[in-house]
């Protein structure tokens, strides 16, 4: 260990309290980070790292059972195609195991080449009778394991292989079918001979970028084939998004302002560390050591401290949010980050160290700029400007008040560092807000109606009728592709009234469509086809036909991702008179929802609540919150080192005036209350700039992260600004009596001293 | 006269093991109402710690102290709060002004402290400044003001609350010698008004102003 090492660690050790304060809120900055970087790298590339795992092709293409051989003959005429695999899926299956069951279970009879799944227990099928892989979904919820027995149809009893993941789909109980595999050859002696047909296709594009190519010739050599539909790896992207894609990407937007707020105050910590240390400085710079001397030893000694407190900070950070965030992927058949993180996180700790140490460096050398006579000084603050000052009034309160903001730089610093964490928490109050709205009302994508029933068209006015219905009407809704770029697919949504009447996304640009021939495409589908008002909407319908529209205008929906399209129903019945709507209904103020559900049932349909972008699985939401608060929780503490952390540099810089009121007669109450009136101004100020911030700059930037194609609003209610208030206000209170407590077991003579 | 300040046997070490320098070591002090009391010593002798130990703002390991009426060792915390706001006043070496308060401020505050009991009122306040001849400087920063007057400002920021016993260490210190000279003055006027006065100082020109004179030696306190 070199001298240099050795010294700077002397030093540290010399002041175990302060070392450990720094280390601490180094450490606290760090697990945010930790917990930011885990969420948002593990998020944001859950899907890929899972599709990459389970070899996912990179189209399905799903279709009314046909012969395998006559599949195979037009998909292997395909141009671009690597590979390919077929799948018979039997849906409706009775499942059992435990005591649990479920009468939907998705029985995917696969054969042999490329699964498109990923084992992550177990062994995969051997083509032996009586195995069975289950997803991972269905094997926690029912705490299925390798070797468990599972009873498929009437008394089929098969024993677990393996376990597995496929990202084509969220998992089980998210998505309400849980999802097994058989082997071809293994359940052939269970269900008969007649399991030669299939009904999937999954492949493997020799060049992904040219999937269209493929897409568009099996869409050319698809006659006679019923049902085709395809969905691409873009399209099963989409298809998780919507159970969850808005929610994890205002995770990580919110993680990526979280990370900019710890780093800010990783700085401003290392900074107030050099400023307790000024004398410190004039001393080594009175006994000779160069400016750029006095910056290294500091920039070692930071080092020495953040290295360890980074590494605690990080792991902490990472061991709070890997549980809920695994949980969260789980829930949508998306893998953890594993060692992936790893270079995420070195790159972390090394920022966050470099950080520090330039942070405590670059004041080091402005303060070995100082004459180091004035730097001797200490730390005291200069005199105020001009020769008066105002009046005193409200006694100690007051003094704590002036004395903070007797250094302005450091009151802005201070509440600085604080805004940002009370901006962050405001943020993720007004997310948990959004999320609870997304969830329970569909209000919030614009959507004027509550429930939907599977009815014809004609039962409108009998729906119209029940009591408590203010209005209903038929609702068309197809899954339909671009003609042009067959991989794109959208969500073409029509009514037969006034588009207003039902749906208000805002509108971005041109207008809402009038006549049956317009239509107004969400963001996200005027983004994905470089689509604006004028140009030519052909949508495919699943059933082969096209329908040509005019894009009328933009407007900002959340559904689907923004890839929407609302019209009239005219043109799309006339090309495909199968289409059923479904009734949407809109409640009357004050209806009773059960007795309108009665109503719908005695109609012959049953009452669907309309949810908005989440899923209204309570583990899924119940994931959310604990995140939530895991964010909060660290939040909270950084909030709270921020402000020990200021209260603890004003007690030393002004401990001979606080030293001064305890001689003359100053009782702990009184020192805390001019401590109180210090971490008021503080707060108060920054509370105001968090919430100001928060709804000026982080509201929109996350919703602009996370959503471009929506209209979201990250604005806090009063309920949230109230818990806001009182949570910065109790860190204050207990802020300030721990450091009053600390600063009434100093003897006072020692503050007297310290001049 | 009645003695507002009786201590006897007072130990007081610093430092442990070899390093440790008992600098009282059975001092005994009396002070009479009224009386200014110059205790000199040299450097280190233990003249500060002799204050702090007076006004409670260190503890004895060893001795007795009552300090006008209150027993001060062994006191818990709270009667030295008491006894620092009621009955004793600190003049320090180096002012200890508050700099963000002007000069007639920083005699407010104490008497804020003392919750309006009538001892620390504006009106009294006011008096003080006239009384000191400070009119002219009360609204001024400390930084704007002399050493002189800095001190001025410090002693009647130590009368705000009517003590029985003003403690002053090395109150001339930092003074120029035109400057020790009033506040020595002003010192020895207090007799006066009241409160007695318990001066530590090096400079033999405190003498003059003394009633009585004690050395420091060997941690006792000799004539």
């Amino acid at each position: 260990m070199s001298g240099a090492v050795r010294t700077a660690l002397r030093r540290l050790l010399a002041r175990r309290g302060r070392t450990l304060l720094a280390g601490l809120g180094i450490a606290a900055a760090a697990a945010m980070i930790g917990t930011a970087a885990t969420l948002g790298f593990g998020l944001a590339t859950g899907f890929e790292r899972a599709a990459d795992r389970a070899d996912l092709p990179d189209a399905i293409a799903r279709f009314d059972d046909e012969e395998l051989g006559e599949i195979d003959e037009r998909v292997r005429a395909l141009p671009n195609v690597e590979e390919r695999a077929y799948r018979l899926e039997v849906k409706g299956v009775p499942l059992a195991a435990g005591g649990r069951s479920s009468e939907r279970g998705a029985v995917h009879v696969v054969r042999s080449g490329r699964r498109g799944y990923a084992i992550v227990d177990g062994a995969d099928l051997s083509g032996r009778a009586g195995e069975v892989v289950v997803e991972r979904g269905l094997a926690e919820e029912w705490d299925l394991r390798v070797g468990s027995e599972l009873e498929i149809g009437r008394g089929a009893r098969l024993r677990v292989a393996g376990i597995a993941i496929s990202p084509d789909n969220v998992a089980f109980p998210l998505a309400s079918a849980p999802r097994v595999y058989v082997a071809y050859e293994a359940l052939r002696p269970l269900l008969g001979a007649d399991v030669d047909p299939v009904n999937v296709a999954l492949v493997w594009a020799a060049d992904p970028a040219r999937l269209d190519i493929t897409l568009a010739q099996a869409r050319a050599t698809g006659f006679g084939i019923d049902n085709l539909r395809f969905v691409t790896r873009d399209g099963v992207r989409l298809l998780l998004a919507q159970a969850a894609g808005i929610v994890i990407a205002l995770l990580v937007a919110f993680s990526l302002v979280a990370l900019g707020s710890a780093l800010v105050m990783l700085a401003a910590t290392a900074r107030a560390d050099v400023e307790r240390r000024l004398r410190s400085i004039g001393v080594m710079r009175a006994l000779g050591f160069s400016r750029a001397g006095v910056s290294a030893e500091h920039a070692l000694e930071a080092v020495l401290l953040a290295a360890p407190a980074a590494a605690l900070g990080l792991a902490v950070g990472v061991a709070l949010a890997a549980a809920p965030s695994a949980r969260l992927l789980e829930s949508l058949n998306e893998l953890p980050p594993g060692w992936s993180l790893a270079p995420i996180l070195i790159a972390c700790f090394v920022g966050i160290v470099a950080v520090v140490a330039l942070a405590t460096a670059w004041p080091a050398w402005r303060a070995a700029g100082r004459a180091p006579a004035e730097v001797l000084r200490g730390a005291a603050p200069r005199p105020p400007g001009g020769s008066r000052a105002p009046r005193l009034r409200g006694g100690p309160l007051a003094l704590g008040a002036r004395l903070a903001s007797a250094r302005p730089g450091r009151l802005a610093a201070t509440v600085a560092v604080l805004a940002a964490s009370i901006s962050v928490v405001v943020l993720m109050l007004a997310l948990a807000s959004l999320l609870e709205r997304l969830q329970a009302d569909p209000g919030v994508l614009g959507k004027r109606y509550q429930l939907t029933a599977k009815l014809p068209a004609s039962s409108a006015d009998a729906v119209r009728a029940l009591p408590g219905v203010e209005d209903a009407s038929p609702r068309y809704v197809v899954e339909a592709t671009d003609s042009f770029r067959l991989a794109e697919s959208f969500r073409l949504i029509a009514y037969p009234d006034d588009l207003r009447e039902w749906e208000r996304p805002p509108l971005d640009e041109g207008r809402l469509p009038r006549g049956e021939g317009e239509v107004a495409i969400g963001a996200g589908l005027a983004t994905a086809l470089g689509a604006r008002p004028g140009a030519t909407l052909a949508a495919l319908l699943p059933s082969g036909a096209e329908v040509r529209f005019r894009v009328a205008g933009v407007v900002r929906a959340l559904e689907n991702d923004g890839r929407v399209a609302f019209a009239k129903p005219g043109p799309l019945l006339a090309a495909d008179p199968s289409i059923e709507p479904a009734i949407a209904v809109r409640l009357a103020g004050g209806a009773d929802r059960a007795a309108v559900a009665r109503g719908l049932e005695r109609l012959g349909a049953v009452a669907e609540p309309v949810g908005a972008a989440t899923s209204s699985n309570a583990r899924f939401l119940g994931v959310l919150a604990s995140l939530l608060r895991v964010v909060a929780a660290v939040n909270g503490l950084v909030c709270l080192y921020a402000l020990v952390q200021a209260l603890t540099l004003l007690a030393l810089e002004r401990r001979a005036v606080l030293a001064v009121l305890r001689a003359g007669g100053a009782d702990r109450t009184q020192v805390a209350l001019v401590l109180g009136g210090a971490a008021a101004l503080v707060v108060a100020l920054a509370t105001g700039a968090g919430i100001v911030a928060e709804r000026a700059l982080l509201g929109p930037v996350v919703t602009r992260f996370a959503a471009d194609y929506a209209a979201l609003s990250l604005t806090p209610g009063l309920g949230s600004l109230l818990i806001v208030v009182l949570g910065t206000g109790t860190l204050a209170l207990a802020a300030t009596a721990w450091v009053a407590g600390r600063l009434a077991r100093e003897p006072i003579v020692a503050g007297l001293r310290d001049e | 006269m009645v003695n507002v300040v009786t201590a006897s046997g007072l130990v007081k070490t610093f430092g442990t093991g070899r390093a440790a320098r008992r600098v009282l070591d059975g001092a005994a002090i009396e002070v009479a109402a009224g009386e200014v009391v110059a205790v000199h010593g040299r450097s280190g002798s233990g003249k500060s710690t002799l204050l702090h130990l007076l006004g409670g703002l260190d503890r004895a390991e060893a001795g007795r102290i009552e300090v006008g009426g209150l027993r001060v060792d062994g006191a818990k915390e709270r009667t030295l709060d008491e006894l620092r706001r009621h009955h004793v006043g600190f003049v320090f070496q180096f002012f200890h002004l508050i700099p963000e308060l002007t000069g007639a401020e920083n005699l407010l505050l104490p008497a804020r402290l003392l919750n309006g009991d009538g001892k620390g009122s504006p009106e009294r306040v006011r008096a003080l400044i006239e009384r000191l001849g400070l009119e002219g400087a009360a609204e001024r920063l400390p930084h704007t003001l002399s050493g002189g007057e800095q001190q001025r400002f410090a002693i009647a920021r130590a009368l705000v609350g009517d003590p029985a016993v003003v403690l002053a260490d090395e109150p001339t210190g930092n003074l120029d010698s035109e400057a020790a000279r009033t506040v020595l003055g002003l010192l020895g006027g207090l007799r006066e008004h009241g409160p007695a006065v318990v001066l530590v100082t090096h400079e033999r020109e405190a003498a003059r102003i003394a009633d009585r004179v004690l050395h420091l030696r060997e941690g006792r306190l000799v004539p």
